[in-house]
């Protein structure tokens, strides 16, 4: 599973957001993703993969600086 | 003082017979139980008490899956309750024109949020886990059902969240009588919701040796109120709601209105945690009659506590009998909890909907299990061990008589439209 993936999923289950609209320009407050949900969503990934979403880290705005700023997460762990 | 009557306009329910109000009450009136054998797979060594579980229950067809998704059961229980009251009420889910800013919720929970709570506990000590969904507040507080109710409901008014073990929702319906018939309020969603089934919940209750035991075969007949056979309560869950409305108000907008709530009382017996004392009952039930300005002579039901446990029952009789003097032995009463089980929470709303019923409808429910086994400590008064049928009663009296001493009585009167 990768990140996208990860997120199409969770929309899905939650929301039941249909896969193909979640899109790297997809804004996620405009997917329904409130501010709780983002943390849900930080929480999944921490879940998933095994990472750990620093407190400071600033809200991605759409799909794609999602998968920016996590890809960025799981790729730092794996290195250590 | 401004002294509002408070109508009844609306009452639903999630309820462990399944199906729906007029389900639960005709079972009730047929004897039947609810009380079954219940084993789950997840737990580290099998409970061997029955329960009472809601199994048809599901909240993502019920609520919606997002919605159901931001809830423990307690809440989902309360919220698919609440929903079925409202509708019930002939009530517009959205607000439209009309002002809900003195509109509220009271409601009732003995303990909250334990599934998630219990879920969490596992993560972190089990798993070794060192974060935590960040619902898990959100999913375990007390208020939250309450909390959702006023969301999905746009009610502007108090939303209050009332714990007093098995007497929470009988004082939950009080204070929202209370606050309609005051004027400070025109409509209140009140009753409440549990679920005693957590693990370690369970195993809380088992050490207090208050549990009946059964298994498959003998759950059925686990429950047995007032009897010389008793072994102690069935606990369980479920969710039941009231709306209570000014008269006025429900007059103007056409409501069916299902009786009329006229009587509160409340008092604590300030002596033991667990052994009830028949002085602190007498005072409740006197100070709620009291209250609905209704004379001893005028109730022709009281829907009991009447958990089946061994201290309990008797207490409870001893002071109906102290409360109803002579009329004790003609006065009408039954434990509905023989059959629904205890709700906990949803304990004194269940019971107050059965009450309010009993009166609508004109059939007292019985007790059951009770049948050439009277306890000789219980007898005194009129044990409905069978549906009465035509009965035409008046006012109905509602006990919920809780550990630590906290006692609320809740009194109805039957409306003829």
């Amino acid at each position: 599973m990768n990140s996208i993936a990860l997120i199409r999923e969770f929309l899905d289950e939650r929301l039941g957001v249909a896969s193909e609209k979640v899109v790297p320009d997809a804004l996620l407050v405009d997917l329904g993703v409130d501010s709780l949900m983002m943390l849900e969503l930080m929480f999944a990934f921490e879940d998933r993969f095994g990472i750990k979403v620093p407190s400071d880290l600033e809200n991605p705005r759409s799909v794609g600086d999602m998968v920016a700023a996590m890809d960025g997460l799981i790729a730092a762990a794996g290195a250590h | 003082m401004v002294r509002r009557r408070v109508a009844i306009t609306g009452l639903g329910l999630v309820s462990p017979f399944g199906g729906d109000l007029a389900d639960f009450f005709s079972r009730l009136c047929a004897g039947e139980t609810a009380i079954r054998y219940l084993l789950t797979d997840d737990q580290p060594r099998p409970l061997s008490i029955p329960f009472v579980a809601c199994p048809a229950f599901d909240a993502d067809a019920v609520l919606g899956k997002p919605l159901a998704a931001m809830m423990d059961r307690f809440a989902q229980l309360g919220m698919a309750a609440a929903f079925d009251a409202w509708d019930s009420a002939g009530l517009p889910r959205s607000a439209g024109e009309e002002s809900r800013d003195d509109w509220g919720v009271s409601w009732g929970t003995a303990l909250g949020g334990t599934l998630a709570y219990e879920k969490g506990y596992r993560e972190l000590w089990q798993r070794g886990r060192e974060r935590l969904s960040p619902l898990s507040v959100l999913l375990g507080m007390n208020n939250a059902a309450n909390a959702h109710i006023s969301i999905q409901l746009g009610l502007g008014g108090a939303s209050t969240s009332h714990t007093v073990a098995c007497a929470s929702s009988a004082v939950a319906i009080g204070e929202a009588f209370r606050r309609v018939r005051s004027g400070e309020a025109t409509v209140m969603v009140t009753g409440g919701s549990d679920v005693p089934q957590a693990y370690g919940v369970a195993r809380a209750w088992e050490a207090l040796r208050v549990m009946a035991p059964g298994n498959a075969e003998t759950s059925p007949t686990a429950c047995r109120p007032f009897a010389s056979d008793r072994r102690g309560l069935v606990l369980g869950e479920g969710g039941a709601a009231l709306v209570l409305e000014d008269w006025d108000h429900a007059l103007d907008r056409g409501a069916s209105i299902h009786g009329e709530i006229v009587g509160y009382g409340a008092s604590c017996d300030h002596s033991h945690l667990v052994r009830p004392e028949a002085a602190g009952q007498v005072r409740a039930m006197q100070a709620a009659l009291a209250d609905a300005g209704l004379a001893a002579d005028d109730v022709g039901y009281v829907n009991a506590h009447g958990t089946a446990t061994a201290e309990g029952d008797p207490v409870e009789i001893a002071a109906l009998k102290s409360v109803f003097g002579e009329r004790a032995k003609t006065l009408p009463v039954s434990a509905t909890k023989s059959m629904h089980g205890h709700l906990l929470g949803a304990a004194g709303a269940i019971e107050a909907i059965a009450s309010v019923l009993a009166l609508r409808d004109d059939t007292l429910p019985p007790t059951i299990n009770l049948d050439g086994n009277l306890d000789p400590a219980c007898t005194g008064v009129e044990h409905l061990t069978g549906a009465c049928h035509g009965a035409a009663v008046r006012a109905a009296l509602s006990n919920s008589f809780a550990f630590g001493g906290s006692n609320a009585v809740l009194v109805f009167r039957a409306v003829r439209q």
